[in-house]
């Protein structure tokens, strides 16, 4: 097979693309690995620089997957981050040399985004420093490699909080605002990348900017959202807030549909401070409210809890045992659902993170119970962002999906507030286009549960579900990587066209973060 | 959790960076080979000890990597069992011997319950009989520093010798100062009553009610990371009982102020314990400072102006202002 040669600062033929087979079942599989061509004159440029590039199988190991686990890739070496200038320098090199760099935070990509398939890994963790707090502004430098669990710690002592982050202790800042990141939180207060106020941003061609929506805007806009095509953010100002321990309510339904209709019902009416879903099947959905105040609880109280249509924890489990009374050949189903609220609410409860009725740290909480839980080898994590209008449809039809193919699965929905003078920023992003106001996005997270699946079987279910999304014209978050044969699908050639032509420019040879979009 | 086969090694690592969050060895270096997570998959890519000699040797052993690991891998035990395949550090090898040969010196412990008080605390007389008088125990004149040594350095520990030591302690109640010890002696002794020093100090009255709201609280990493998910309700308990901060991060693991490997083995405090007990205070305004290790007193006596007391030495206060 004759493949032809690609010019530098284009995208090439890609022998796997949807479109380029033609009458055989869609698959996606890693992208080729880079040749190396360049490499040792690039290493020795970047070590005459004083630049450290380790080789060894042992640290390039480290990085062979992403928080997916079913993309595995090797670079040629890592570089960990140190300096603004040093990463300006890899770049610059990177560029004269042609040599891919994939830049990598928490590594908690799913479809390989953070994978180096060859050419340089450059760990961005190793600048993970806050480096200034300003109380009375309510601001916090930060070096963008910093997890936003470390970040909580060190605002704490301040007694001062992140707005909103992942409820992923090792997600990455800078990571986290190339992508959106989404809290429980964000129906109110919207993605973490909104928080972002200014970034040191080394531009592909290893151009130092600083950027914000008054200075660069334009290079802002690209890079919030961007997913590492249009920069690598180093340095981070983000808003913050007082800290406040919150108060947690759960309310149980047996339908999607009403739960995801009071989800609603409370976001548009900024009843709640905090709001979300989290099922452990189809029957048993968990919406959950919490509050940072007690004049907001009693608010919500007093005005929107009679309204929901869900139930307590007692009056559920009484509806469950008289569901399953009537059905006894369903007792398996109602055995695995007793089994996981026996080992999951537990995890929501534990008193060390709790005082006074109040949770101390959501993201502790929850991200300790989604790795106990949640967690495993593989992670396949396909989504669904639409407008909030569109929201029950697309998860009821990605719900029929999941029930096709695994035996159990949990659903994480949650609503995000967009800001209108950032809607430059959500443009070929998650926020679905159209979206006003508010957009929802619901991953659909099958238990693996010590099953062994294949890449084939997750890659189907995954694309079962993003159909979805073409034919609804939503979004989705994991849009990068393994899935990017869906971006000109559900994005269009037009906007395509434009990012791309866009990238060109900003990085002529096409090095940076390269088989994540484009 | 993909498996639930034991006991869980480093190919259970899958990668989630949990142990980097509180791994101080990480957070100094800020380098992804030097943590559990990073030992564990250079191994799963091949990497032998001989590779991995500068990070095993970077390890401080808090254990803080143990409690938080989803996938319930023994990462502690997984670095000291890597240790034992490199080679010694040789002045802590002849420490280690040097203890044995005290050991063997020792006269018979006294009958009945036992303070086996470790090198930091021995180091300082005057503190360790405060500590056995407000304990109401004798100490062991042989309380297995050796045996503590070689676990830290990987060195040789003879059958005989820990027969010879587990025998003369089996059955009785114990107050273990060397957290590592404590850790081993919880295996070795399973149905023993084992005390951290902390925790046996922080239990009596004269002590727990002289803790302010105005302290910083150092819990003891070792002995508090063998046993987290007891203590963890034990601390939590003393925490809101006198109202003091602890460096109890937000995952409740105790962040050391050493970051250095072999803490207390060396003489004097490495520059990365000095970095470590800065951060640690960096953002708090204590009046005071309560540690339940010796050795971490003098070290935080060069970082900070505020007093920095032995738990013991809260009990010698009260007695102080009740003469007054």
């Amino acid at each position: 097979m004759l493949i032809p040669p690609v010019v530098p600062g284009t995208v090439g033929p890609c022998p796997v693309a949807p479109d380029a087979l033609k009458g055989i079942v869609r698959q996606q599989t890693n992208p080729a690995r880079w040749n190396g061509g360049g490499w040792d004159a690039y290493v020795a440029e970047l070590r005459a620089a004083g630049v450290e590039v380790a080789e060894s199988m042992a640290t390039r190991g480290i990085f062979a997957t992403d928080a997916g686990g079913t993309a595995y890739g090797m670079p040629h070496g890592v570089v960990v981050a140190r300096s603004t200038a040093q990463v300006a320098a890899l770049l610059k090199a990177a560029q004269a040399h042609r040599v891919p760099v994939t830049v990598r935070g928490g590594g908690l990509t799913t479809e390989g985004e953070s994978v180096a398939y060859g050419g340089v890994l450059l760990d961005m963790t190793g600048m993970s420093r806050v480096l200034h707090v300003d109380a009375d502004a309510l601001t916090v430098r930060c070096e963008a490699g910093i997890y936003w669990h470390a970040l909580a710690e060190e605002l704490r002592r301040e007694n001062l909080d992140y707005l909103s982050a992942p409820l992923n202790m090792t997600s990455s800042v800078g990571g986290t605002l190339g992508v959106g990141g989404i809290d429980v939180n964000s129906a109110r207060l919207g993605c973490s990348a909104d928080q972002a106020i200014a970034l040191r941003v080394v531009t592909p061609t290893g151009d130092i900017v600083e950027c914000s929506d008054s200075e660069n805007a334009e290079l802002f806009q690209r890079v919030i959202l961007g997913y590492g095509q249009f920069g690598v953010i180093t340095e981070v100002t983000l808003r913050v807030r007082p800290y406040t321990p919150l108060r947690m309510h759960y309310y149980y339904y047996s339908s999607l549909r009403t739960a995801i209709e009071d989800l609603q019902l409370l976001d548009r009416n900024d009843a709640s401070d905090y709001s979300g879903i989290l099922t452990i099947m189809d029957c048993a959905v968990n919406l959950l409210v919490a509050f940072d105040s007690d004049e907001r609880e009693a608010a919500f109280k007093a005005t929107w809890e009679q309204r929901l249509r869900g139930y307590g924890e007692f009056g559920f489990a009484l509806c469950m045992a008289g569901h399953y009374a009537l059905r006894p050949w369903q007792i398996g189903e109602a055995l695995y659902l007793l089994r996981r609220k026996q080992a999951v609410f537990p995890e929501f409860r534990r008193p060390e993170f709790h005082r006074d009725g109040r949770m101390d740290d959501r993201s502790v909480v929850f991200s300790r119970a989604v790795w106990k839980h949640w967690g495993s080898r593989n992670m396949v994590i396909p989504d669904l962002a639409t407008s909030a209008d569109r929201f029950v449809e697309a998860v009821e039809r990605g719900n029929a999906v999941c029930r096709k193919y695994f035996r159990h699965y949990t659903l994480y929905c949650v609503g995000i507030k967009l800001r209108a003078d950032h809607a430059p920023h959500y443009e070929m992003s998650c926020v679905p286009p159209g979206a006003e106001g508010w957009a929802y996005g619901c991953e659909f997270e099958p238990m693996i549960e010590g099953e062994v699946y294949s890449r084939d079987h997750f890659q189907s279910f995954k694309n079962a579900i993003y159909d979805i999304g073409v034919d609804m014209g939503a979004s989705y978050y994991r849009f990068g990587g393994m899935m990017k044969g869906y971006i000109r699908r559900v994005f269009g050639d037009a906007l395509v066209d434009r990012h791309l032509a866009m990238k060109r420019q900003a990085d002529p040879a096409m090095i940076l973060n390269r088989d994540v979009i484009f | 959790m993909y498996a639930t086969t034991h006991p869980r090694d480093y190919p259970a690592c899958s990668g989630c960076s949990l142990c980097r969050l509180v791994c101080p060895m990480w957070r100094h270096r800020r380098d992804p080979r030097f943590s559990p997570e990073g030992i564990a998959k250079a191994r799963q890519n091949g990497a032998g000890v001989t590779e991995l000699a500068d990070v095993l040797d970077a390890c401080t052993l808090c254990g803080a990597c143990d409690p938080v690991c989803p996938e319930d891998i023994a990462l502690s035990d997984m670095i000291m069992d890597l240790r034992r395949e490199l080679e010694l550090p040789p002045d802590l090898a002849v420490l280690q011997v040097g203890y044995e040969q005290a050991a063997a010196r020792a006269t018979p412990a006294p009958a009945g319950a036992l303070l086996l008080p470790g090198t930091a605390l021995r180091a300082d007389p005057p503190l360790l009989a405060q500590v056995a008088v407000l304990l109401g125990l004798r100490s062991a004149e042989d309380d297995g520093a050796d045996l503590a040594v070689a676990l830290e350095i990987g060195g040789d520990i003879e059958l005989q010798r820990k027969r010879r030591f587990l025998a003369a302690i089996d059955g009785r109640s114990l107050v273990v100062g060397d957290g590592l010890l404590l850790r081993a002696l919880r295996r070795w002794l399973p149905g023993a009553r084992l005390q951290g020093l902390g925790e046996a100090l922080g239990n009596l009255p004269a002590i727990r009610r002289r803790i302010t709201s105005a302290d910083f609280y150092v819990v003891e990493a070792r002995a508090f990371h063998a046993d987290h998910a007891r203590l963890v309700a034990h601390y939590d308990a003393l925490r809101k009982d006198r109202g003091c901060t602890m460096n109890l991060d937000l995952q409740r693991i105790a962040m050391p102020p050493r970051a250095s490997a072999y803490p207390g083995l060396r003489m004097g405090p490495a520059r990365d314990d000095l970095e470590q007990a800065r951060w640690l205070l960096q953002g708090r305004r204590p009046a005071r400072i309560v540690v339940e290790d010796a050795a971490e007193r003098e070290l935080l006596r060069r970082v900070t102006d505020v007093p920095v007391l032995h738990l013991a030495e809260l009990a010698a206060l009260n007695e102080e202002l009740h003469h007054a």
